[in-house]
């Protein structure tokens, strides 16, 4: 019988395995919030208690229960690095409510019960290389960083049925950015101040890269994918020109994916939300291998054929099933049309993994859910009908 | 001689200094302050085209919103002397339960630009702020904003409530990623804005305004080029 991880390895590679393997709950950008969750326990019986990606409920995506996980015919599973233990200590520690403070000092303020928002900005008002030189900056050296990877990553290479997704909690360059300065603000400073927002990224991604560094260490050769990304797209376009995402941002992506290749064989899997369609040559020339999330309700990204015949023999796609409309409003026969939609056009050949469009956010019904991962068995086993 | 092209230019090019410079320069010739401010709005109607057909994007939007301000806040007192009012008034806010703020903020942006007054509300905004600040201020427009699948109850539950009070004529607009046309008309908004150039367009055509005059062709291709 085929496993997970052969199906995942066959799609990422170009090949068509048994089936559209299926990806949820294995990062935030595939995960699933509480409220669906609780749908899906109640459905199935499940009486585990929550657990959240990173120790942090503040974030609100769930850590599935393995039951759930295999309900939903999960093919990935997930390994994440860990906030500094003082970063988790401190926050534990911290009156209720008040901000969740990470340990590049950006965080979350609650704007109210349970609804929390990036609201601390501790670079808003810089605009000087002396301001970034003077911050500082995170520990990535803490190994309370990646203590549990190694065996986390060895325990699910050695059941060997999942693909091993491994994502540091790292907004990257461009999106902590944001953090550190307010989205505003930063795409404010890349038109006015680009020496400054240039410098600002190349020092967040040096960070980055360290911890990567680390990261990649402790995974050894246990991981398939490993997963990245930077938000660039809107709903209708891109956050930025094509111009300036060559200048100033795809010089800091390619550096990053060029340090990951030079340590693993391990696939690259970008997440980057919106219409990025004018972009994929690009990511594509850097050594993306596998898209993220494929926001087919965006653009010209949602044109799914086109993307396929442009770039299905050099990219993988992960995602496509939309949130916007059709998982929280649709009924499961419209989610059914959605999946059969999106394998239809993106299964041909292998190439697709079968997920929602980023999180499954709490307004999504757990009878939706189902509909989409039982409607990915039945349309996406091959040979495609 | 001021030549408020330039001036336009200015602040196509978000160069807030230059923009304030000729402004200044504008004020001190004499020029009627109706014309200045024309030069303004006509730069941030290129600048809302632009960004529509994807020929400009958010940071480019951004500073020259910023540079139009700063202008602005030089011509402002004149107008003010002038008895020169904005064209109409504006309530906008992100709705209950939703903390996204960069489309409204740019919304906001561009229709101070195309010179309506507009009174941010800021984000997270309930239904009963929403009621109490379209009384407080008689608006003509209402703008509503999200970014979540989640909120969009929350944006049906403002205009319900909206339509529950005298708003003595103002029209809502919503917009936002999760918001469609089909939408819109469902919860009972007057209008759907894709993005913050179209909510201009939008705007002018539920107020009755005429579009502003487009720049001489000539103008708009030396605009380009100077980017």
């Amino acid at each position: 019988m085929t496993t997970g991880r052969e199906r995942v390895l066959a799609a990422i590679n170009h090949e068509e395995p048994d089936r559209v393997p299926i990806v949820i709950g294995a990062s935030n950008a595939t995960g699933m919030k509480a409220g669906p969750y609780h749908g899906l326990k109640r459905l199935l019986g499940v009486t585990s208690a929550d657990r959240y990606i990173y120790d942090w409920p503040e974030l609100g995506t769930i850590l599935p229960s393995e039951q759930v996980m295999e309900r939903l015919h999960a093919d990935v599973r997930g390994v994440f690095d860990s906030f500094p233990a003082a970063t988790l200590a401190r926050n534990a520690a911290r009156p209720a409510h008040s901000p969740f403070i990470d340990d590049w000092g950006s965080g979350q303020v609650e704007v109210e019960d349970g609804t929390w928002y990036p609201g601390v900005h501790p670079l808003a008002e810089a605009t000087t290389i002396d301001a970034i030189e003077g911050y500082p900056w995170p520990d990535m050296d803490d190994p309370s960083r990646v203590a549990h990877v190694r065996e986390a990553a060895a325990a699910l290479a050695a059941d060997g049925r999942y693909a091993i997704l491994a994502t540091p909690w790292l907004l990257f360059s461009f999106e902590r950015a944001f953090a550190m300065q307010g989205l505003e603000t930063f795409l404010m400073n890349l038109a006015l101040e680009p020496e400054f927002a240039e410098a600002l990224l190349w020092q967040i991604a040096g960070r980055c890269k360290a911890l990567m560094g680390h990261f990649l260490d402790a995974l050894g050769d246990d991981v398939d994918m490993i997963k990245i990304g930077d938000d660039l797209g809107t709903e209708q376009s891109l956050l930025m020109s094509p111009a300036m995402y060559r200048r100033i941002l795809k010089p800091v992506h390619a550096d990053y994916i060029a340090f990951i290749k030079s340590r693993t064989t391990a696939k690259v899997f970008f997440h980057t939300d919106g219409d990025v369609f004018d972009l994929l040559d690009d990511l594509v020339e850097i050594g993306v291998d596998i898209l993220n999330p494929v926001q087919s309700g965006s653009g010209k990204l949602g044109n799914l054929a086109e993307v396929k015949r442009r770039y299905g023999d050099r990219l993988a796609f992960c995602g496509a099933i939309d949130t916007q409309h059709v998982l929280p409003h649709g009924t499961p026969a419209e989610v059914r049309a959605e999946v059969r939609r999106a394998i239809a056009t993106l299964g041909p050949g292998g190439g697709y993994l079968l997920s929602a469009v980023h999180t499954v956010m709490n307004e999504v019904p757990a009878e939706n859910v189902l509909a989409m991962v039982d409607a990915a068995v039945e349309f996406g086993t091959y040979p495609l009908g | 001689m001021v030549d408020l092209d330039e001036l336009s230019l200015a602040i196509e090019d978000g160069d807030g200094d230059l923009a304030v410079e000729l402004t200044l320069a504008a004020i001190a010739a004499g020029l009627v302050p109706q014309a200045i401010l024309g030069a303004m709005t006509a730069a941030m109607d290129e600048v809302g085209d632009r960004f529509q057909a994807n020929l400009i994007f958010v940071p480019e939007m951004l500073v020259s919103a910023r540079a139009m301000r700063r202008a602005m806040a030089e011509l402002e007192p004149i107008l003010v002397e002038a008895g020169i009012r904005p064209e109409a008034r504006a309530v906008i806010g992100t709705v209950r339960g939703d903390l996204h703020d960069i489309g409204k903020n740019l919304v906001a942006m561009m229709w101070r630009g195309a010179r309506i007054e507009v009174i941010d509300l800021g984000v997270n905004v309930s239904a009963e702020q929403f009621v109490a600040a379209v009384e407080a201020n008689k608006p003509d427009l209402i703008g509503l904003s999200a970014l979540l699948t989640t909120t969009l109850p929350s944006m049906r539950a403002v205009v319900e409530a909206l339509r529950r009070t005298d708003l003595g004529g103002a029209r809502i607009i919503v917009g936002g990623a999760p918001v469609n046309e089909a939408f819109a008309t469902a919860i009972g908004a007057d209008a759907f804005a894709q993005d913050a150039g179209a909510a201009v367009v939008v705007a002018r055509r539920l107020l009755g305004l005429s579009d502003h005059p487009s720049p001489p062709a000539d103008r708009a291709a030396s605009g380009s080029g100077a980017r």
